[in-house]
């Protein structure tokens, strides 16, 4: 018995990737690591628990949302776009890094990484706060506990999360209109 | 591509033989790992290195980490490899679940129906058949050969190996959590074995402290008993016996002062448990190996915190099997492991594995399952502490410890953690007599290793809970009794041992006495109470010192300095993501002005030194050592791994050293050469320029008002005078570092190194020119008079601390049990913080971590436990941003005595004091005191 595949086709970091026959039951994360070569969304629990493999999926209304690749199969994101951690900074045409996102430079200033392996799912998740901060601004009382809520879910072993959530507040405070006036 | 590529030639170093097999490692940092990589790990230190505040802007790996590069080994696929074949082939390995009967094959029908049988599979059949022996250290047999029975639980069988991705991954996920996988045979009972070991410290000072002491493990000896039916079996008591009988003759008269104490004293006693744990370090272990059938060269691409290890017994094993392996490649990754990747196992099964992938490149990684199951643990510990105290003064008289280690199934560091667990007990105080007993043991359980903390975490969280309940018991302020019983410098630890310099833990205390959170505890605690109805709020603090290093420490390093004012740096230590690589880096700045340009890490390849070692540094003998140290180029150890926070201190010390060396006989000549130049002398000659008025500012060199000269000139001109521009040096450290004599510019100098070689610059006379013969051009230097730290030095057990209380503020919901971690406040003492940030940033993991311990995590040690293949973090809580107060916690780092302090090791003491501090708090705030950990919510309402 050979194991079942369908074509699949998405867009990743803008770039187009297949139709390419992968097996049916073939996780996303597996995808990016084995077919993609796209090893900077990371691969912690396997369980949906750690969100070291939250990807952003871009929808057609502008708007973005996090989601794990360790438990969606590689087919749900058929005719989808992504962005990975590979995705965020400025490349030259060889691959080389022109410019960093602004919260990747906020982290890299902040220290708030040790081992760097949940450093993609932070990426991730704080830019996609960031998004939605863009459509539906907080008051300035609430942004500690809007981060906290975004970001709870991600796990990191090394850093006790201090360095991120005050890079992510450093980030939105210093990005005009992320932030209302109470 | 491949047929005309030779790494051994074009990339790579050999490093030695081993065994008869040639060593080459390609580190990161260096050209051939940059090779192997779309990008070079590190940024230029140009752009992080702030020469104006003369501090790092950012970690010199961030930029790669932030970006999601390839920096960890698990990021690495066959086609990442240059010079490997493309086709990856993918590894898993079966392991048993019960102990209790013998292993009689297993079964793969499952996959055969699918078509998903494995194109290989290797078995105790082949690793016997082909000479495969595992290093000694780790005790038994790979793979479990049929009909035995499993020593442990998760002990592995067989290493299923595809040659494709899919169906690998397929085929894994059908057999998984499957129980009738393996097969078993006739019941045999659970294994019993006798101890790991068991060590005993027993120590009486003089009436005066400060005195030499009556008997201690440092003066006389440390017991080590035999066992009888799997129990350790005593010397007898005699007061003029030998050292181990008069050793228990002392035991005895402690015993019946705890039996029956003088009048005015007062005896606790309390049982403590410290549970089972999971580093939860989140690359879990993997590694891609390759085994090129037609060269007989094996690759290996792994995580390691021990790459020398892996460097010297991983040619051994394939020299001594059937495989006529010649070469042998390491490439050690950027990695994660708090001491999970010490000393472990798991990278000789992803080498076995591609022996046997018919000449694929294999890659073995486990999932968290896996890991769960297969990688090492904290040891649980059982403790019985038992303090006599004066009632009246509140001084403590007597520390009894007794401790069982639970080292599982799997021999690995179960000794070292039992007995560095038993003399760090003590924590920050001074016990006039103390008896110390640590045994470690073997169970089923899957095996506990290196972990954060090192078995100190287990004993000194239990002093400082057992300390909180004493000063009530007393009625004396808790902080009040700690600074009492201090332990302060020049006074001897429970080996007889005096600790390294000044003891700033009293520093600590005050500091945390005048806090808000303790001085205003009571108040807090009504207003909390009274604004939230069902909690009950609480504060509870912890202070301890912990050691930091091995007791044996060798490590080499390289500091260059181009003639462009370049420095190049290589050192023997892995990057574990606690920032290793800019802190080497930074440490060049004090002797020459800036950070360094290149680092490399996990550096094993220290041919130039022609250093030898043998013997074991921890237990030979003095006549040994002296007979051994004769040879000029010996050293007790050649290389520490990465772990007991020894980074910091002894990993940057020879860089330091080799700095110094290039500053005081390159730079600072150079300099004072320019300085007085020109006509009577020139600008130095009015004033009096010493060597010891030297200070870098803004990247420039000035001494007594001499006009501020740069590093690039400076660097040029010491290159065209041939001054010192190189230097490689070994460094070894036995609780005090080896010293000997070297002969540098016809000067004698004494320097705390045991090996060490020189560059000089291109003005250098002939004589030094033909000097520089070693591989990489250096002048090897003979030591003379060389002095190793005396063999009974390792009696001491430690005497580096480093000292850290953690304050918390804590609410305990009476109707679900949970404790809330409302507020925190750290202050530690580490010397000088190398970089700050870096520091702060362990701290505020390490606590998170302690967090952990104190109230979340935990596992059953057997058939329940992770050995069984289920355990995953759905059911194992690690603490996450809204349980460690990320917004209100605080920390202070004192402020060095000097700015020559030592950089101390700081990363584990850090996760320590706050676990204490948690229980001393919820003893506040409910008024139970818990001696096992952790505090769950059940354990929690069912006192309530
Ligand atoms: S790996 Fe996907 S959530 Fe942990
Ligand atoms: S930085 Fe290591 S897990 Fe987050």
């Amino acid at each position: 018995m050979s194991i079942a595949t369908r074509p699949l086709a998405l867009t990743i970091n803008g770039q187009q990737h297949g139709p390419i026959e992968v097996p049916v039951e073939l996780m996303m994360l597996d995808y990016l690591h084995e077919y993609a070569n796209l090893t900077g969304t990371r691969f912690g629990c396997g369980q949906g628990m750690c969100r070291a493999c939250t990807v952003i999926v871009d929808q057609d209304d502008g708007s973005s949302h996090e989601m794990r690749t360790c438990i969606t199969g590689a087919h749900y994101f058929n005719g989808r776009r992504i962005r990975t951690v590979e995705g965020h900074a400025q490349r030259d045409e060889d691959g080389e890094v022109l410019a960093l996102a602004p919260i990747q430079q906020s982290f890299l200033e902040h220290y708030s990484f040790q081992c760097s392996y949940c450093a993609p799912g932070f990426v991730n998740a704080a830019t996609v706060l960031i998004e939605r901060l863009q459509r539906e601004p907080v008051a300035r009382d609430q942004l500690e506990d809007t981060i906290s809520d975004a970001l709870n879910d991600h796990i990191c072993r090394c850093t006790g999360y201090v360095r991120y959530l005050a890079a992510v507040r450093d980030t939105i405070l210093s990005t005009p209109g992320l932030v209302k006036e109470a | 591509m491949l047929a005309d590529f030779d790494p051994s030639r074009r990339q790579f170093l050999k490093t030695s033989m081993v065994a008869g097999v040639g060593v080459y490692v390609a580190n990161l940092g260096s050209p051939a790992f940059a090779a192997l990589f779309e990008e070079g790990i590190l940024a230029p230190t140009d752009a992080a290195w702030d020469a104006e505040a003369a501090r790092m802007r950012f970690r010199l790996d961030g930029v790669s980490k932030v970006t999601g590069a390839k920096v960890f080994a698990r990021d690495i696929r066959a086609r990442d490899m240059p010079h490997w074949p493309d086709r990856q082939s993918h590894a898993f390995i079966l392991r048993t679940t019960r102990c209790d009967r013998t292993y009689e094959g297993f079964d793969l029908a499952r996959l055969e129906a699918e078509d998903l049988l494995p194109d290989r599979v290797v078995t105790a059949q082949d690793l016997e058949r082909d000479g495969i022996v595992v290093p000694e250290f780790y005790g038994p047999d790979l793979l479990l050969a049929t009909g035995q029975t499993p020593s442990y639980l998760g002990y592995p069988v067989a290493i299923l190996i595809y040659h494709d991705f899919a169906r690998y991954s397929i085929a894994k996920n059908r057999l998984k959590f499957k129980q009738d996988v393996i097969r078993y045979g006739q019941e045999t009972g659970y294994p019993q074995r006798d101890p790991y070991g068991t060590f005993r410290y027993i120590r009486v000072g003089n009436d005066d402290a400060y005195q030499p002491d009556v008997y201690s493990a440092l003066q006389e000896t440390v017991l080590t008993p035999d066992y009888r039916k799997r129990h350790p079996i005593w010397p007898e008591a005699l007061r003029s016996g030998s050292d181990a009988e008069t050793a228990m003759y002392h035991a005895g008269r402690i015993e019946e002062q705890l039996a029956s104490p003088p009048e005015g004293w007062v005896v606790f006693e309390r049982e403590y448990y410290s549970q089972y744990t999971d580093h939860f370090a989140m690359e879990a272990d993997n590694s891609n190996c390759w085994y090129d059938r037609s060269s007989g060269a094996m690759h290996v691409v792994c995580g390691t915190q021990s790459p020398a290890e892996l460097a010297s017994w991983m040619p051994e094993l394939l020299a001594k099997s059937r495989f006529a392996s010649k070469r042998f490649f390491l490439h050690p990754a950027y990695t994660v492991g708090y001491g999970s990747k010490d000393a472990s196992v798991f990278p000789y099964y992803g080498l076995v594995a591609a022996l046997y992938a018919d000449g694929h490149p294999v890659r073995l990684a486990n999932d968290r399952y896996e890991q769960f199951q297969a990688t090492m643990k904290r040891h649980p510990f059982s403790m019985r502490h038992r303090i006599a105290v004066e009632r009246d003064s509140g001084k403590f008289q007597i520390f009894k410890l007794v401790l069982d280690a639970n080292g599982g199934g799997r021999a690995n560091y179960s000794n070292s953690v039992a007995f560095v667990g038993a003399t760090a007990a003590q924590g920050i105080y001074y016990f006039p007599s103390s008896d110390l007993t640590a045994q470690a043991n073997y169970s089923r359980m899957p095996e506990a290793g290196s972990y954060r903390g090192y078995g100190t975490l287990q004993t000194m969280s239990a002093t400082e809970m057992m300390i909180d309940e004493l000063a009530a018991e007393l009625g004396i302020d808790p902080i009040e009794l700690r600074l009492r019983n201090l332990l302060k410098a020049g006074m001897k630890n429970t080996q007889g041992a005096i600790p390294a310099g000044a003891s700033r833990a009293g520093e600590v205390l005050h500091r945390a006495r005048r806090h808000p959170l303790w001085t205003e505890r009571e108040q807090r605690k009504q207003a909390y109470e009274a604004a939230h109805p069902g909690k009950r709020y609480g504060v509870g603090f912890g202070c301890v010192q912990k050691d930091f290093g091995h007791g044996a420490e060798g490590v080499f390093s390289e500091v260059e300095l181009t003639p462009e004012g370049r420095i190049r740096l290589r050192n023997i230590g892995a990057e574990m993501g606690t920032g290793y690589a800019t802190g080497q880096a930074a440490v060049c700045a004090a002797w020459l002005g800036r950070a360094a340009d290149e680092i490399g890490t996990a550096e094993t390849e220290w041919s130039d030194m022609q250093m030898e070692s043998s013997g074991n540094p921890y237990i030979m003998a003095q006549d040994e050592q002296d007979r051994l140290a004769r040879n000029p180029r010996w050293t007790p150890l050649l290389m520490q791994a990465s772990s007991a926070s020894n980074s910091a201190y002894y990993f940057s010390f020879p860089t330091i050293e080799a700095a110094r060396i290039i500053f005081r006989h390159g730079l600072w000549p150079a300099a004072l050469e320019y300085w007085s130049r020109g006509i009577g002398g020139g600008q130095a000659a009015p004033y009096v320029v010493r060597e010891q008025e030297a200070r870098w500012v803004d990247g420039k060199l000035t001494a007594s008002g001499m006009e501020p000269l740069s590093l690039e000139f400076l660097a040029r001109r010491a290159h065209e005078m041939g001054g010192v521009t190189a230097a490689m040096a070994h460094a070894f450290n036995r609780w005090a570092w080896a010293t000997a004599e070297y002969e540098i510019d016809g000067q004698r100098e004494n320097l705390p190194l045991d090996g060490l070689a020189l560059k000089y610059g291109a003005g250098a006379d002939s004589q030094k020119r033909r000097s520089m013969t070693s591989p990489r051009g250096y002048h090897l230097l003979d030591r003379a008079n060389v002095h190793y730290p005396p063999t009974q030095r390792n009696n001491a057990g430690v005497t580096y601390y480093s000292a850290c209380g953690t304050l918390v503020a804590l609410a305990v919901d009476t109707g679900s049990g949970e404790v809330e971690v409302l507020d925190h406040h750290t202050i530690l003492e580490c010397g000088n913080p190398i970089v700050p940030e870096l520091v702060s940033g362990q701290l505020q993991g390490g606590v998170a971590m302690g967090i952990g311990h104190a109230l979340f995590e935990d596992m059953p040690l057997y058939e329940d436990g992770p050995g069984n293949g289920t355990w995953n973090i759905n059911r194992y809580r690690i603490p996450r941003a809204k349980d460690v107060a990320v917004w209100r916690q605080t920390s202070e780092i004192l402020p060095p005595l000097s700015d020559s302090d030592p950089h101390k090791g700081m990363a584990e003491v850090v996760m320590i004091p706050v676990i204490p501090a948690i229980a001393n708090g919820v003893a506040h705030a409910i008024g139970h005191r818990f001696t096992r950990l952790p505090i769950t919510p059940d354990k929690i309402l069912e006192v309530l």
